[in-house]
C-alpha cells in the first residue's frame, strides 16, 4: 500500500465499513443465524438490485418526509428562537414546554397523533416536525444571544432597527448552533419519519411502511424489512454529507470550519 | 441588560432646564450648545457609584481624552455620551440635542475596544455595514469605502475576511468604518488597547492624520498617556472609582501632530505632569 493511501481517511472509512459487512455476512452464515434477527448483507444487497426502482422511489419518499417536516421545524424554529431570545419572559414561560416535548418519547403518543390527523403524510410531517423543533429552537435561542456584545454596541450606537440587526447579526450568528442542531435534527427526523410512515396504513409511502409490511409477511418479508432498514441508513449518510456540505460552504467565515479544511 | 433605550425615551435627568431632546434634525438652540455639553453627569448602577457628577464640554472638532484608572467610569462616560446609557444625575446634550436624538441622527461614529468586525462579512462589506443600517439618518454624501480602506492603509484587502487580517489591521477596518458615516462626534473606547507597542503609535499616528483634514471631534478613551497627549486637545484625568474629574490639561501642541513630536520635550513635560495627576487620583 502507497503511502498516499495510508494516510487517505476516505480510504479507512471503505476499509472499516468492508469489514463491517465481511463479518456480518461470515457471522451469519457461519453461526447460521435466524432470519428473524438478520440476514446476510449479500442477500440485502440482491433485494435491492432486484427493485432498483421501487426501492429509489421508497427512499425518495422517507427523504421528501423528513426534509420537509426539518425544514418547516427549522423555518419555525428561527421566528420562535427570535422571539424568545428578544424577551426573557416569553421565554422562561415556553422553555419547559419544549423540553416537555423534546423529553417525552415520541413513540408512545405517536397513536393518539394518527387519531388525530390520521394515518398518513399529515402525521409524518406534523411528527418529524414535532419532535425536531425544539432543538432547532434552542439552537436559534443560544446562537442569537450569543452575538458580539461589542457588535451590538456598535449597531446600536446608529440606532440600527431590530429587523436590521436581526438580519445583520443575529441570524449570521447563530448559524453555527443552528447548523449543529440541524446535524442532529436530521437524524432524529429520519427516525420520526421511519416510524410515522410504518404507522400509516396506506401503501407507497415510504421507508418506514415497507419496513413494517415486511415484519407482518412472515418468513418471506425479511429481505424487505432489511432493503428498508439499509435504504434508511444511507439516506441518514446521505443527510449527513448534505449537510456537512452546506456548513461548509455558508460557514467558511466560522473558525470550526477553518480548522476542519486547513 | 445593556439594550439601548428606544429612540423615543428622553434620558436627561434632574436638574436639566437647557435641555429640550430634539428628535430629529441638526437644529441648534444656540451658539453655546455646539458640541458636547456634559453638565453634572453622573451615573449610579444601583448602590454602586460609578461616575460622580462630571461637567466636561467638548467643542465641534476638538479631541479630548478620558484618562483614568480601571474602573473609574470611562466607559459609562463615554456610554451616556453616545445616548446607550440614560445619566443617573444631570443632563448631556450633543449639539443641543439629546444624545438619543444624535445617536438616530448617526452622529457618532463608535470604536469599541474590539474591532467587532463581523466575521462573515469582507473587509469592505464591514467598513459599508453602519451605512447600510438606519439609512434614512445618513447624510447626503457618504464617504467611499474604498477611499477609506485607502486611507488606513488596506486597499489590497477589501474582499479579505477578517480573520485573514491581524489584530492591527482588523482596528484599521474598525476606524475606517466608524469614519464610513462622516460623523461629526467619534466616540472611541480604547480601541487600540489589545495591541503591541508598535502598532499602538502607528495606529494613534493613522487617527490623527485621518482627524485633521476631517475636523472630526472625538472623545478618546484610554490608558495610555502617551496616546493622551499625542492625540489631544485636551485631557480629562478621572479620579479612581468613584470617578470624578480631577483636571482637565489643555495640551498645547501644535497642528497637525506628527510623529516626530514624540521627541519634544513639551511631550515629555505633559505626560510628567499627567502622570502625576493620574497618581495623585488613584490615591497613591
Ligand atoms: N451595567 C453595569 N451594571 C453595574 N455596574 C456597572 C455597569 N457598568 C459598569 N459598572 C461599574 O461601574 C464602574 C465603572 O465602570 P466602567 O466600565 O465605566 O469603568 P472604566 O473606567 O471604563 O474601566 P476600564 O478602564 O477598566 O475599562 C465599575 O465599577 C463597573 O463595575
Ligand atoms: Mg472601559
Amino acid at each position: 500500500m502507497s503511502r498516499t493511501v495510508r494516510q487517505r481517511p476516505a480510504a479507512w472509512a471503505v476499509i472499516g465499513l468492508v469489514l463491517f459487512t465481511l463479518t456480518w455476512e461470515l457471522w451469519v452464515r457461519l453461526a447460521d443465524v435466524k432470519p428473524f434477527i438478520t440476514i446476510e448483507p449479500s442477500r440485502i444487497a440482491g433485494e435491492l438490485a432486484d427493485n432498483p426502482r421501487f426501492w429509489l422511489g421508497q427512499t425518495w419518499l422517507t427523504a421528501w418526509h423528513t426534509m420537509v417536516g426539518v425544514g418547516v421545524a427549522l423555518a419555525l424554529g428561527v421566528v420562535v428562537g427570535a422571539v424568545l431570545a428578544a424577551a426573557r419572559p416569553v421565554e422562561w414561560a415556553v422553555q419547559p414546554v419544549l423540553v416537555l416535548v423534546m423529553v417525552t418519547p415520541w413513540v408512545a403518543y405517536i397513536t393518539s397523533v394518527v387519531n388525530w390527523l390520521g394515518a398518513g403524510t399529515p402525521t409524518i410531517l406534523f411528527m418529524v416536525s414535532f419532535v425536531t423543533f425544539p432543538p432547532m429552537v434552542f439552537a436559534a435561542v443560544q446562537g442569537m444571544r450569543s452575538a458580539d456584545v461589542a457588535a451590538r454596541e456598535l449597531l446600536a450606537s446608529v440606532d440600527a432597527g431590530r429587523r436590521e440587526v436581526f438580519w445583520r447579526l443575529r441570524l449570521p450568528s447563530a448559524l453555527p448552533s443552528l447548523f449543529t442542531a440541524l446535524r442532529f435534527g436530521t437524524g432524529l427526523g429520519l427516525a420520526a419519519a421511519y416510524f410515522s410512515e410504518g404507522g400509516s396504513v396506506a401503501s407507497g409511502v415510504g421507508l418506514g411502511e415497507v419496513g413494517r409490511r415486511g415484519t407482518q409477511n412472515q418468513g418471506g418479508g425479511y429481505p424487505i424489512v432489511w432493503g428498508s432498514i439499509v435504504c434508511a441508513a444511507i439516506l441518514g449518510v446521505l443527510f449527513l454529507v448534505g449537510v456537512n456540505l452546506l456548513e461548509r460552504r455558508v460557514l467558511r467565515w466560522h473558525s470550526s470550519q477553518r480548522a476542519a479544511t486547513s | 441588560m445593556t439594550s439601548p433605550n428606544g429612540p423615543g425615551k428622553a434620558t436627561a435627568g434632574q436638574g436639566d432646564i437647557t435641555t429640550q431632546p430634539i428628535r430629529s434634525g441638526r437644529v441648534s438652540t444656540g451658539t453655546d450648545v455646539r458640541g458636547i455639553s456634559v453638565s453634572g453627569a453622573g451615573k449610579r448602577f444601583g448602590t454602586l457609584e460609578a461616575l460622580t457628577p462630571v461637567d466636561l464640554h467638548v467643542a465641534p472638532g476638538e479631541v479630548v481624552t478620558l484618562l483614568g484608572p480601571s474602573g473609574c467610569g470611562k466607559t459609562t462616560l463615554l456610554r451616556m455620551i453616545a445616548g446607550l446609557e440614560p445619566p443617573t444625575d444631570g443632563a448631556i446634550t450633543v449639539d443641543g440635542d439629546d444624545p438619543v436624538a444624535a445617536r438616530s441622527a448617526k452622529r457618532f461614529g463608535f470604536v469599541p475596544q474590539s474591532p467587532a468586525l463581523l466575521p462573515w462579512r469582507s473587509v469592505e462589506a464591514n467598513v459599508r455595514l453602519l451605512q447600510e443600517v438606519n439609512r434614512a439618518a445618513n447624510p447626503a454624501a457618504l464617504p467611499d469605502p474604498l477611499a477609506l480602506l485607502d486611507a488606513v492603509g488596506l486597499t489590497g484587502f477589501r474582499s479579505a475576511m477578517p480573520h485573514e487580517l491581524s489584530g492591527g489591521m482588523q482596528q484599521r477596518v474598525a476606524l475606517a468604518r466608524a469614519f464610513a458615516l462622516d460623523a461629526p462626534y467619534l466616540l472611541m473606547d480604547e480601541p487600540f488597547a489589545a495591541l503591541d507597542e508598535i502598532t499602538r503609535a502607528d495606529m494613534r499616528h493613522l487617527l490623527a492624520e485621518l482627524c485633521e483634514p476631517r475636523n472630526t471631534a472625538v472623545v478618546f478613551v484610554t490608558h495610555s498617556i502617551a496616546e493622551a497627549v499625542f492625540l489631544s486637545d485636551r485631557v480629562a484625568v478621572l479620579s479612581a472609582r468613584p470617578g470624578r474629574i480631577v483636571e482637565v490639561v489643555d495640551v498645547d501642541l501644535p497642528r497637525p501632530r506628527t510623529a516626530d513630536l514624540e521627541d519634544d520635550p513639551r511631550f515629555f513635560t505633559i505626560e510628567t505632569q499627567l502622570r502625576r495627576l493620574l497618581h495623585e487620583g488613584s490615591g497613591r
